[in-house]
């Protein structure tokens, strides 16, 4: 198959295919959670729940100083990771069309330039990442091929973007192929592995939260 | 001079002097040593009377009182037995004795080791439903007359 | 408790997975935070203390039970299993290696609450017959006899001579239409009576009318602690069922950690329904009384001291405030050990590792994170608000050579209590 073919096809059906299994693979998880339902709990409050929730949903997007002063360099690279990433994403030009054809409506682009340092930066904190979860014995021995597989998704549309942007490699076209691809493998698996933690952190920290708030104590 | 109940009791230990309140304290503990089968009880009386002693004995003879006392304690969740516990609270006694200065608080060791030493007497009313609290007071009051006497 | 069975434990487990807990197993990043929060990894060094890690089996329940992907995975025999000796090789990760302290579940960036999960795995570990023999045997007790440590009510009989005798104060013994119902737990009662005392005193300062009840004296919840709700149930019953028929306002929980959780939290979703009474830990009891000026201080402690938060009433208790308002009347020299408050560590034993003879060791290790704490003030004397913490702390600092006093707060604040109403004359019995 030739570039051409190849791109098209993945800006055709393979992106259609994807973007299916995605929101239904992500819907599935969702429901799953969901279906499980909560008992209510009978105990007196000391204070709201909703409220609670909400907080927390913000709060720990903060690390507490005790754990920050112990772990820096990992935390303060999950933020340069996420951030760099959701830039890309984002704010990237032709990611917003594209996205525009979706939603109806888009939002002001930052400088190609910026994105594509973005890039450089967000493929370094993977390296990082990666670096980091095989050294230090904790992660390691939680790691699971789950873990390692989650890796690989996420670097690979972020640095084949980074190279068909630069030129890199192999033609415009082929690469731009390959990265639409890997989009598309992110899309099918993520809903198969912790990266469904896009959405569920949110549930996560509510449930927690509205406990925590309902009693009145930190969360 | 006659002691007959714990408000003269109390004041009477609260007019001695540290080295006095060791005494009687040890005294009072005494009393209820049967109670308590851990050897290091009667060592640590021993430190506690003796005006010569040196600060490392004494520093010694505290850490041994206390991991004798610790040692005695009923475990959380472990099934209680009143009459070894009688034993926690006689080595609780010769702490207080042994306590640094100051350290009692507005109780004084002599007031502290007496009440100690009648939670010990407790300790069998609680295993066997005999009151024998009375029996302690009473005690505790002779010997401190006893002891102003001499 | 019936037979035990791996199945059993299963399905205890599966009973346990809600919405909750679906979402933190999804949310997992195996980020690794949480260990750094655990006084048993950060002292041992052992990841296999990582909170996450400990609820492993759950884990793998959750995915083959309630997800299409572990349903998949389990067909094609890609799935890993719970059997015999999962819970054994966790066994310990859930009782010996965790006190419920909650820490772990402050730190997750993503928001799990790690430890509560941890008390519910706990559920299947006894139902399979892998809970520690210490606390299989303080359940008993605690069904059987009424209190875990076997103390009955002519014990308590006794101790509540001894006080009047001192005293003069009496404690009521099923006052109907008290304010308060006090609950003890069999620590205190056992080890610490002081804390009776103190409450009679400040009770009768205070004016306030209170009493304990003869069938549920026992603060103390050894089913929260093994993880069997129907234990919880039945204990927590006890004591509603004495509220209830006494007619109280306020059902006092003391000096203890796991019984305020326990009675306060726990309680309601036990019986099923809410209470008629409120619950409150007696440190919030005390601080009222000094706020509304119905009992006053005079003097205080010029030592220096720190003040140990107990897990359960601080972190997951909510109660802070109250104790540092209460230690800043009668302290002139209270500093805050680093991390003091929510975040503060555990003393190690809570969660019924104390209980656990086999744990002995991994929790004198532990103690090693309250040490660095406790070194780096040098303070005279350690306050606290939990029989048990006491107890620890005390083994710890004895096993490390520390000459640190523990005191209990409520018998300290006792201590410089202003007591102006008299009382009934200490008649001699003939």
């Amino acid at each position: 198959m030739g570039a051409n073919e190849l791109l098209s096809w993945a800006r055709g059906p393979g992106f259609d295919i994807a973007l299916i299994i995605f929101v239904g693979g992500m819907l599935l998880r969702l429901l799953e959670i969901l279906a499980l339902g909560k008992k209510p709990d009978l105990s007196p409050p000391r204070g709201s729940g909703p409220k609670g929730g909400v907080e927390t949903i913000l709060t720990r997007m903060l690390p507490r100083k005790s754990i920050f002063d112990k772990e820096p360099l990992r935390i303060i690279n999950g933020y340069v990771l996420h951030i760099g990433f959701f830039t890309v994403l984002f704010l990237y030009g032709p990611h917003i069309v594209l996205f525009e054809s979706f939603l109806g409506f888009g939002w002001p682009a930052l400088p190609s330039g910026m994105i594509d340092a973005a890039s450089a930066i967000t493929i370094v904190s993977l390296g990082v990442a990666l670096a980091l979860r095989l050294n230090n014995k904790v992660v390691r021995f939680l790691s699971t091929k789950d873990d390692y597989i989650a890796w690989a998704i996420t670097l690979l549309p972020v640095l084949t973007g980074y190279m068909a942007y630069n030129h890199l490699v192999a033609s415009y076209t082929m690469m731009l192929a390959l990265h639409l691809l890997s989009v598309e493998l992110l899309m099918v698996l993520a809903p198969f592995t912790k990266l469904t933690h896009m959405f569920s952190f949110a549930m996560a920290r509510w449930y927690q939260g509205y406990q925590a708030g309902r009693r009145g104590v930190e969360s | 001079m006659s002691i007959s109940n714990d408000s003269e009791f109390r004041k009477a230990l609260d007019g001695l002097g540290l080295e006095q309140q060791r005494e009687v304290g040890s005294l009072f503990v005494k009393s209820v040593l049967e109670l308590s089968d851990d050897p290091r009880v009667a060592q640590s009386l021993q430190a506690a009377t003796d005006s010569e002693i040196g600060d490392a004995a004494l520093s010694l003879a505290r850490r041994t009182i206390k991991a004798a006392s610790l040692d005695a304690h009923a475990r959380c969740g472990a099934d209680g037995e009143w009459t070894d516990q009688a034993g926690y609270f006689v080595a609780r006694a010769a702490e207080a004795c042994l306590e640094p200065e100051g350290r009692s608080g507005s109780k004084g060791p002599a007031w502290k080791a007496a009440m100690s030493a009648r939670m010990a007497r407790t300790c069998l009313a609680a295993a066997s439903e005999e009151d024998s609290h009375d029996v302690e007071s009473q005690a505790q009051y002779q010997i401190l007359t006893s002891y102003l006497d001499a | 408790m019936s037979a035990p069975s791996v199945e059993k434990g299963i399905q205890a487990i599966k009973a346990q997975i809600d919405a909750p807990v679906a979402s933190f197993f999804s949310a997992c990043v195996h980020c690794g935070l949480c260990a750094e929060a655990c006084l048993f990894y950060t002292e041992t060094g052992d990841p296999k203390y990582t909170p996450i890690n400990k609820v492993e089996p759950m884990r793998r329940i959750w995915e083959r039970e309630y997800t299409l992907l572990g349903k998949a995975k389990a067909a094609l025999g890609l799935a890993k299993d719970v059997d015999e000796g999962t819970f054994t090789e966790w066994e310990t990760l859930v009782y010996d290696g965790c006190s419920l302290c909650g820490r772990c579940s402050l730190v997750c960036p993503v928001g799990n609450d790690i430890s509560g999960m941890i008390r519910k795995i706990r559920e299947g570990f006894a139902a399979a017959g892998h809970a520690p023999e210490g606390l299989i045997g303080a359940s008993k007790r605690a069904v059987e006899i009424g209190s875990p440590m076997g103390v009955k009510l002519p014990a308590v009989q006794a101790q509540i001579k001894h006080l009047r005798k001192n005293t003069g104060l009496d404690v009521p013994i099923d006052a109907k239409g008290a304010e308060y119902l006090v609950l003890l737990s069999s620590m205190e009662i056992m080890n610490f009576p002081e804390y009776l005392e103190a409450i009679a005193r400040i009770m009768h300062q205070a004016g306030k009318t209170w009493t304990i009840a003869s069938k549920a004296f026992e603060a103390t919840n050894s089913g929260v602690q093994i993880g069997v709700s129907d234990i919880a149930k039945l204990l927590v019953s006890r004591v509603v069922d004495a509220a209830d028929e006494l007619g109280v306002k306020t059902v006092i929980s003391p000096e203890c950690g796991h019984a305020f959780t326990a009675i306060r939290w726990d309680g309601a979703n036990l019986i099923g329904r809410p209470y008629g009474f409120e619950v409150k830990h007696i440190l919030e009891v005390l601080d009222e009384f000094v706020s509304q000026g119905l009992i006053k201080t005079e003097g205080g402690e010029d030592a220096k001291l720190t003040y140990h938060d107990p897990c359960q009433i601080a972190r997951k208790g909510g109660v802070v405030k109250q104790p540092r308002n209460l230690l800043n009347r009668i302290a002139t020299n209270f500093v805050e050990m680093e991390d003091a408050g929510e975040m503060n560590w555990c003393c190690g034993g809570g969660g019924g590792v104390s209980a656990n003879e086999r744990a002995d060791e991994v929790k004198l290790t532990a103690f090693n994170r309250k040490k660095s704490q406790l070194q780096a003030l040098g303070v005279d004397t350690l306050v606290t608000a939990c029989a048990n913490c006491r107890l620890v702390l005390e083994e710890g600092l004895e096993e490390n050579e520390m000459d640190i006093p523990i005191v209990g707060l409520t018998e300290m604040l006792a201590e410089y209590l202003v007591e102006d109403k008299p009382r009934p004359e200490v008649k001699e019995e003939a």
